[in-house]
């Protein structure tokens, strides 16, 4: 029995190098494993390995909470103010415009919970896409309601879609600032 | 006043069931420092009032 012992492995001779694949550990040995796309002389990560099993290194994941008050105008649609975040890696969420737009087109779950307290009055959280409502979390004319919460499936291409939480309430109101509140997103599917 | 309130007082008869997420009418407010605004008007009957008649409302 023979051991063979190499830095990497190419899988496939085709001319085309996107065609294959190799298998490699980096210049700087971390204790991963990494699978790029390409020949040996240059692959393009895809996904790597560590002592845990996969990781999946460009998926993207973000959640913030707002430190601040969103001012609701009575059954005015307000985009929802989360202008701080938990996580963000691959800086694809905006704290200024309150926008995901990732990087990587695929199939994101979208979790939405916020604390808008209202006393007998309509509340509707929902996720646009794009400037327009894409899917209704939660819509409720309850005697008083604190937290709110919803998800959602969404595609997002990559490259122009984003996302924004926006909500209603029947009355003027103030949301409530709090870390607990939450905006969140991350690939479930690659497309 | 705030735009909801304008446009109810130049159309008294308006509920809130004419606006937005399922009427004809659709007040949005992006959280970008520029107030709320009309994003859609659809309302068959009712003309989209215009700016000098909403600053006109006290």
């Amino acid at each position: 029995m023979s051991t063979v012992k190499s830095k990497k492995l190419q899988v496939g001779t085709d001319a085309t190098s996107s065609n294959n694949f190799t298998i490699y550990q980096p210049a700087t040995p971390d204790g991963t494993l990494r699978i790029g796309v390409g020949n040996a002389d240059s692959p393009t990560e895809v996904g790597r390995f560590n002592s845990s099993g996969y990781v999946a290194t460009n998926a993207p994941a973000f959640s913030a909470y707002n430190n601040t008050n969103t001012s609701f105008t009575a059954n005015t649609l307000t985009k929802i103010i989360f202008n701080v975040e938990d996580f963000d890696t691959n800086s694809n969420y905006n704290t200024t415009n309150y926008r995901f737009t990732p990087s990587v087109a695929g199939y994101y779950q979208v979790n939405l919970s916020y604390k808008m307290e209202t006393v007998a009055n309509r509340t509707v959280l929902s996720i646009f896409k794009n400037g327009s409502e894409y899917k209704r979390m939660i819509d409720v004319q309850s005697t008083y309601t604190r937290y709110t919460s919803g998800s959602c499936l969404v595609y997002l291409n990559g490259t122009t879609d984003y996302i924004e939480a926006y909500g209603l309430s029947a009355a003027t109101l103030s949301g409530v600032a709090n870390s607990l509140n939450q905006f969140s997103a991350y690939l479930a599917r690659a497309a | 006043m705030n735009l909801y309130e304008k446009i109810i007082a130049l159309y008294p008869n308006l509920t809130a069931d004419d606006f937005a997420p399922e009427g004809t009418i659709q007040l949005q407010n992006d959280s970008d420092g520029k107030g709320d605004y009309i994003k859609e008007w659809n309302h068959p009957t009712l003309a989209k009032p215009t700016q000098e008649q909403l600053d006109g409302v006290q």
